[in-house]
């Protein structure tokens, strides 16, 4: 991250010095200020979904959902933290539901539980995971094309899936390859 | 499928009550760890924003856009979706309008639409994600991680021109 920050932006700055300098200042507020509308409506998203998620937290609901999935995330993530493998279950489930919006806090979670144990592999592959989406149903793409006026907007659900499915496949076995060489 | 999210807050809700969980706290909790949340992010969000709009107000990013559209047609990728594919992994908000802007433009069933689409729909944004999630971790080598990302999104977008022209 640091070397594409300070890379992108030395460069853009040379080229916004050189065509057009009085610029310069004005996009980076503007960059502020739209990250600010940014986290206001990502506060909307996670009050509603950590507000739900606390509640299936504390009446144990999250607790049952991990114990389904719990063989599957251990072999998968290598991590013998019970709260860690809770937080990847519903990690994962609320992707394949579609909702990422509710699958980002939980993936913070674990990824805070395993720095405990210092599981920096699963940690990588969790991100690898999220970062190539695993959503069955691409849920907002589809409400766009109906509003545009399609005539089957849903469509595209299957060359979404076998997109999502390859770009997944592909990533998680790169990492493990690249894993495997520069460890 | 409308009705999977009514279904999932209401079996919750009835499920809390159930246990004897004290609806309003657990939920009012929730939310304070989300204000928590969106605060400690805001410093990692600002600086990519404003990476972001340096990249597009200098007009390296249309001048990218001009240098790789050949090399993006020649594997099949439509050259209207190059800025598409050059935005998703930094910005969800600026490849939607961008998508918005495809669809209106070329009609939500033509070929480059419904391209656009499952590009925007099996990607996500990767730069924002890992601001996110390792915001406060100690996580070193990323890099690795980052470039088995981006490559097979990439590979996905070359499948996804491809499937969108045989279904």
């Amino acid at each position: 991250m640091n070397v594409i920050f300070t890379v992108v932006c030395i460069a853009s700055m040379i080229a916004i010095a050189v065509l057009s300098p009085d610029k310069l200042l004005s996009s980076l507020l503007g960059g502020a200020e739209s990250s600010v509308k940014m986290a206001i409506t990502l506060f909307c998203i996670y009050a509603v979904w950590m507000g739900l998620s606390e509640l299936a937290e504390r009446s144990g609901l999250s607790r049952g959902a991990a114990k389904l999935l719990k063989p599957v995330s251990r072999r998968i993530f290598k991590t013998d933290s019970k709260a860690a493998n809770e937080y990847l279950a519903m990690n994962i489930s609320c992707n394949l539901l579609g909702l990422g919006g509710a699958a980002t806090p939980y993936a913070v979670k674990a990824i805070g539980e395993l720095e405990k144990e210092k599981n920096s592999f699963a940690q990588k592959l969790l991100f690898v995971i999220n970062a190539t989406s695993i959503q069955i149903l691409p849920t907002t793409v589809i409400a766009l094309r109906a509003s545009a006026g399609s005539m089957s907007a849903a469509d595209i659900f299957l060359p979404s899936l076998i997109c999502t499915a390859i770009s997944t496949l592909a990533a998680v076995g790169l990492f493990l390859l690249g894993n495997k060489i520069w460890r | 499928m409308a009705l999977i999210i009514p279904v999932i807050f209401i079996a919750v809700f009835i499920f809390a009550v159930i246990k004897k969980v004290n609806v309003y706290d657990g939920f009012t909790e929730g939310i304070s760890k989300a204000a928590k949340f969106t605060f400690a992010l805001l410093p990692c969000l600002a600086a990519v924003f404003m990476m972001c709009a340096l990249f597009e107000q200098s007009g390296l990013s249309d001048a990218l856009t001009k240098l790789l559209s050949p090399v993006f047609g020649f594997l099949g990728i439509p050259p209207e979706l190059t800025k598409l594919v050059l935005i998703k992994p930094f910005s969800g908000s600026g490849s939607l309008a961008y998508l918005n802007e495809v669809i209106s433009t070329y009609g939500a069933d033509s070929y480059i639409a419904r391209c656009a689409c499952v590009c925007f729909g099996s990607s996500e944004t990767v730069f924002y994600i890992s601001a996110v999630y390792f915001a406060g971790i100690k996580v070193k080598k990323l890099a690795m991680p980052v470039i088995c990302v981006l490559v097979a999104t990439f590979l996905s977008t070359i499948i996804a021109c491809l499937v969108c022209r045989i279904i």
